[in-house]
């Protein structure tokens, strides 16, 4: 938890003024009583209507205090409450920001997206209604205590024993609740998961017909969420009776022995009714307590599962080396097996080959052979299970992630876009470039008439890039990646949507770039990587081969085959 | 709006009638014995104070006296615990399940509504509303019941007691009290435009935060992470913004209540003491003074409570606004009664026009008739508007003239599920839920056998992989895939609907990212199943197009040629040049 108090740094003044206030406000209240007793005393008894005009302006003036300092509390509440949990949800977006993809693989987005929401948000009212009642209520009660002790501390123990319990009783309770309120956002995170993947997979579900499943599963995880919660309730509604009840038994007690001690002449009924009148107190400030301390649990529950994420060292280690220096080996592999974490068999195993500056490397290999896998290392995605990878003669991991990352353009197998201008996404690859730039990488990726399509650059792009066809969304991405004018160039199939022609077409335009990046072309088609230098053949995670096009169809007999497959009319 | 939103948060309440009504009676209850409390304490100390005092009294048993009021006070006590517990239980329940019911609600009616709304919002501000919305609405629902009824009985209680001491004092209380109503009313309005814009921040920012993290794969490819988060916090700063004037508006009812109370307390101080001078004729006591001031006191007390009440809830009813937006929205239109069993797959599109924005015009006057058994081939520039195509005859978009029929039966005089049961699609987007491969696998056919599974599997090929995988076909697979390849998710789709092939097919790029080998041996899969079957192939492949028995030439979302390769080319048109492009 110590990780989530400096976010206050900056409103610890709110959270301390905030409170103070409204003890201000309250101590303000306590006056009024006094005011009326004087102009009862003062006043009436002495006819002067001069003072009981006074007194009760002096009431106003008290009130308008009260509600000065009461307003100014509530300001302080909201402004400190709200701005920490912003600053929070900044940070634990930020620290996402920097989780590999193992690490996101591994904790999945629904639960980050619960706890970015939801999570915040209890934190956040926890923390607005703690600062409200967090202060006050204990300054009753200590403050009625003490008083208790002034008039009778044999009596004021029973205060003593009370408090005791009470606080063992709001403790006990807080800490089962903690675990069941994270238990309740377990299952929210079940219930968020259900509804993105509804939304997700709308036409194939409706396709298969899976309304009525859908309905079912939803409504197991929502009920399961609803018995949590009112299990959860049945616990938490616990704290208020008991509480209640606690009090009124000391009560009782209080009186009794109060009456026995009066009996023996220790105490007056005075002050019985004295020590009567603090415990009522106390039971109407204890009963907001507990109240309170319910929303607090809730609240560490939730700042626990967000202190998680902000505690999960899901970074890959970086280099310090920023800048990439210039060499003619601009990727070589080293013996490479990878294995992803979890897997029963390694994707690629005893990689080995150079890719020298401004040369074009096709692979091709059958499905599952291991291709994204080989090019997924390059920019770092994922490490090496065993073997090195050298990124222009020095090792990949001296690099910072930023600046191997920034020297490559990466077209992904999956064509994302976001939601967003087309300028807006294209700008992805370089916030630096001009119109010109971006219809120049756009011209290349034969993403003109695209663009043209969705009304020039500031048309508008929906969410995954729902209002474009597959074919136009991989063209996008490939002007996203060329617009960055990368040292390396990463095609990942990057090119299935697209019919033949504009595949030639693209093809072409990308061996006359001007910057003459070092280019990986992942495809299916022979035609597509024929002309690279060197043709990396994939087989079952294995190199089966390597060479130019004319040395592959000289000697490996599964190039051929798949060359012949393509040409020969199937 | 507001008003409505009101009104359908009451409809879900009054399916449970009879636990708020026991939850009001249970209040009522509680009120009074919480009220009877101080008075047997006051016996209890009266019985010490007249042994104290009273010589008479002394030595008469004052001990048992006093352990029968405390008795008395136990047993009013425990009672108002337990009724207490039982409150809490009731609220506890109603809450929770009227939350249930919204979100419960509110998912399945995502499930009827058009797919056109689905794709005009963003993913992410619908998970808001059914998550964080709800959970808003909720917080309100169990704040209202738990506060509302006891204030109300605490006003109505004190005010009978007040009534019982002195009439015309209570009546002076009744009728100013009631001026803090006013003020916070005028709050609670601002607070719910105010509350409203939050929760619409609170979406924007949940959208966006379900884009970004979906996909941080390419955020990290492009080094974005600096660049989202500065798109993150403008987001965040407003969201800042508007969520502390919403709060801090919300929390103004309960100071501005008591400071008008305050005021009221003032002017009947001022006016009593007036009366109670000569100057105004000594009509009152300073003991009647002194009473009415102690009711003033605890009457408006419950009154703030109620008021800062009745403020929250302004959140709640924003939020519960954005929610039943979603309830509310026009399902998409009703099935009709018919049912269409097991087709031959004769398929007839009647001048059949249809576009997305009415204002701009797409497919127009299509004719095209298919008989059972004929291969489709759709061709044409990428973004040409082939998915158009594949929306209608799925029906997830109605046409706007024209109509579409199977085996002679118009696709809405039947049922959607009906119609979807005879067509098997597979997308070029693959969509593969978190779940095993089998649950993947079985989704056409939930009662498939292993045998069965397995065997569909070999026919595409993905047999080969699955077995390879940790737990084979128990293995689970993350949300979107994990990692398999684009690939293997494909054979996994394609999978799916090899299990139980329906009499038409849709494949829409279906083999895009296989490759070449395993493309030819699932062709010649589909091969053997498209006999007898009407199949729609969305290709590139020229050898699957000429032999196609009908090609669909698209372009700019129409259709502009059709005919079988010959005919085609014979035109010279579009697919004439096309062709000769590409060999």
């Amino acid at each position: 938890m110590s990780k989530l108090t400096e976010f206050t740094k900056g409103y610890r003044h709110q959270c301390v003024l905030g409170p103070l206030f409204k003890l201000l406000e309250a101590l303000f209240e306590l006056f009024v009583p006094m005011v009326v007793a004087d102009m009862i005393d003062s006043g009436i008894m002495r006819n002067d209507m001069g003072y009981i005009v006074k007194s009760a302006l002096l009431m106003g003036v008290l009130s308008l205090a009260g509600l000065a300092f009461s307003v100014t509390a509530q300001y302080f509440a909201a402004s400190a409450s709200v701005n920490i949990c912003a600053r929070m949800r900044h940070a634990l977006f930020e620290k996402i920001g920097t989780f590999s993809h193992v690490t996101l693989n591994e904790m999945g987005a629904s639960t980050l997206i619960t706890r970015l929401t939801s999570d915040m948000n209890q934190v956040q009212s926890g923390i607005n209604i703690g600062l409200r009642l967090l202060l006050r209520s204990p300054f009753v009660v200590f403050g009625a205590i003490i008083m208790a002790f002034r008039i009778d501390p044999k009596s004021a123990m029973i205060f003593v024993y009370v408090t005791i319990a009470l606080f063992v009783v709001v403790y006990a309770v807080i800490l089962i609740c903690i675990r069941l309120y994270r238990d309740v956002q377990v299952k929210l995170d079940r219930v968020t998961g259900l509804t993105r993947e509804n939304l997700t997979g709308t036409r194939v579900l409706r396709a298969f017909r899976k309304e009525k499943d859908e309905q079912r599963s939803f409504d197991e995880a929502n009920t399961a969420l609803m018995k949590i919660q009112l299990f959860t309730g049945r616990i938490s509604s616990v704290m208020n009776p008991v509480t209640f009840a606690l009090i009124n038994t000391a009560t009782m007690f209080l009186i009794y022995f109060g009456g026995v001690r009066a009996e023996s002449g220790v105490i007056t009924t005075g002050a019985l009714i004295a020590l009567y009148n603090y415990m009522a107190q106390i039971l109407v400030e204890l009963v907001k307590l507990a109240n309170l301390s319910i929303n607090i649990a809730k609240s560490i529950a939730c700042a626990k599962r967000i202190n998680a994420v902000l505690d999960t060292d899901g970074a890959m280690r970086e280099g310090d080396t920023k800048v990439i220096p210039d060499d003619d080996t601009a990727v070589e592999f080293d013996d490479v097996t990878f294995t992803y974490p979890g897997a029963a068999d390694s994707a690629v195993t005893g990689i080995t080959f150079r890719a020298g500056k401004g040369e074009t490397v096709g692979i091709i290999g059958g499905t599952g052979s291991g291709k994204s896998s080989v090019v997924n290392l390059i920019p770092r995605f994922y490490d090496v299970t065993s073997g090195k990878i050298r990124i222009f003669g020095r090792d990949i991991t001296d690099y910072s992630l930023d600046a191997l990352r920034m020297a490559m353009g990466i077209v992904p197998q999956k064509a994302v876009l976001f939601s967003g201008t087309v300028r807006e996404n294209i700008l992805w690859g370089n916030s630096g470039a001009s119109d010109e730039d971006i219809m120049r990488a756009a011209e290349t990726a034969q993403a003109v008439d695209v663009i043209n399509a969705k009304g020039g650059l500031d048309g508008v792009i929906e969410a995954k890039g729902a209002n474009l066809s597959g074919g136009q969304r991989q063209r996008l991405t490939i002007a996203r990646a060329l617009v960055r004018r990368p040292r390396i160039l990463i095609l990942d199939d990057s090119a299935s949507a697209l019919d033949m022609a504009t595949d030639a077409r693209l093809r072409k335009a990308l061996a006359e770039l001007d910057f003459k990046p070092t280019v990986f072309i992942v495809s299916q088609r022979v035609a597509s990587i024929m002309g690279a230098d060197r043709i990396i053949v994939m087989d079952d995670g294995v190199i089966s081969d390597m060479g130019s096009h004319e040395e592959l169809l000289e000697r490996c007999g599964l190039y051929r085959e798949i060359y012949e497959m393509q040409t020969g009319g199937t | 709006m507001k008003k409505k939103g009101l009104r359908r948060i009451a409809v879900y309440l009054s399916r449970y009638s009879g636990a708020i009504l026991v939850s009001v009676i249970l209040s009522a209850v509680y009120v009074v014995l919480t009220l009877l409390l101080p008075l047997i304490a006051g016996d209890a100390i009266d019985i010490v104070d007249r042994y104290l005092h009273d010589p008479a009294y002394q030595g008469k048993g004052w001990e048992n006296d006093l352990r029968f009021e405390l008795v008395r006070f136990a047993a009013c006590f425990a009672a108002a615990a337990v009724v207490q517990r039982i409150i809490s239980l009731v609220n506890n329940s109603v809450t929770y399940r009227v939350l249930h019911d919204v979100r419960r609600d509110a998912f399945g009616h995502l499930q009827e509504l058009d797919i056109s709304y689905i794709d005009k919002h963003s993913a992410g501000d619908l998970v808001s509303r059914i998550t964080s919305d709800a959970d808003q609405f909720a917080d309100g629902i169990l704040m209202a019941l738990q506060q509302l009824f006891t204030g109300a009985a605490t006003i109505i209680g004190a005010f009978i007691f007040m009534m019982r001491a002195n009439v015309y004092a209570a009546l002076l209380v009744a009728v100013l009290t009631p001026v803090s109503m006013f003020i916070a009313k005028y709050i609670a309005s601002h607070t719910y435009d105010m509350s409203l814009k939050q929760s619409q921040t609170r979406g924007e920012q949940t959208a966006f935060i379900n884009e970004m993290i979906t996909d941080q794969s390419v955020v990290r490819a492009f080094s974005h992470e600096k660049a989202q988060l500065e798109q993150f916090d403008r987001i965040n700063d407003l969201l800042t913004e508007r969520s502390v004037k919403a709060i801090f508006y919300s929390s103004l009812t309960n100071p501005t209540a008591r400071f008008a109370n305050n005021l009221i307390y003032a002017v009947i101080a001022l006016a009593g003491a007036y009366f109670c001078t000569e100057a105004g004729g000594a009509v009152f006591t300073v003991g009647m003074l002194t009473a009415v001031l102690s009711y003033v006191t605890q009457y408006t007390k419950p009154f703030n409570e109620i008021t800062g009440v009745f403020t929250e809830l302004q959140g709640s009813a924003a939020a519960a606004r954005r929610l039943f937006e979603v309830i509310d929205e026009e399902p998409q239109t009703p099935d009709a009664d018919g049912v269409l069993g097991e087709v031959e797959g004769n398929i007839d599109l009647n001048d059949v026009s249809f576009s997305y924005d009415k204002s701009r015009k797409l497919l127009e006057n299509v004719e095209l008739h298919v008989k059972r058994g004929q291969r489709i081939a759709v061709v044409g520039p990428t973004g040409c508007g082939k998915t158009t195509l594949i929306n209608l005859l799925m029906r997830f978009y109605d046409t706007d003239a024209g109509s579409i029929t199977v085996d002679g039966t118009d696709i809405r005089d039947v049922t959607r599920d009906s119609l979807r049961d005879n067509i098997g699609m597979v997308l070029q987007d693959t969509w593969l839920r978190s779940g095993t491969i089998r649950d993947n696998i079985i989704m056409g056919k939930p009662d498939a056998s292993d045998e069965e599974v397995i065997a569909a599997a070999k026919a595409t090929h993905a047999h080969s992989f699955i077995k390879r995988l940790p737990n084979t076909y128990d293995t689970v697979i993350g949300e979107d895939g994990g990692s398999l390849s684009q690939g293997q998710k494909q054979l996994l789709c394609i999978t799916r609907v090899m299990l139980s092939p329906p009499p038409i097919l849709i494949l829409d790029e279906a083999t895009s990212s296989i490759d070449t080998r395993t493309e030819i041996l699932i062709n010649r899969a589909f091969n053997k199943l498209m006999q007898g079957r009407t199949s729609f192939i969305v290709a590139h492949r020229l050898s699957t197009i000429m032999n196609a028995d009908v090609i669909l030439v698209m372009r700019d979302g129409n259709i502009i040629e059709q005919g079988n390769h010959a005919e085609l080319l014979r035109q010279n048109g579009f697919y004439a040049k096309l062709y000769h492009s590409q060999i």
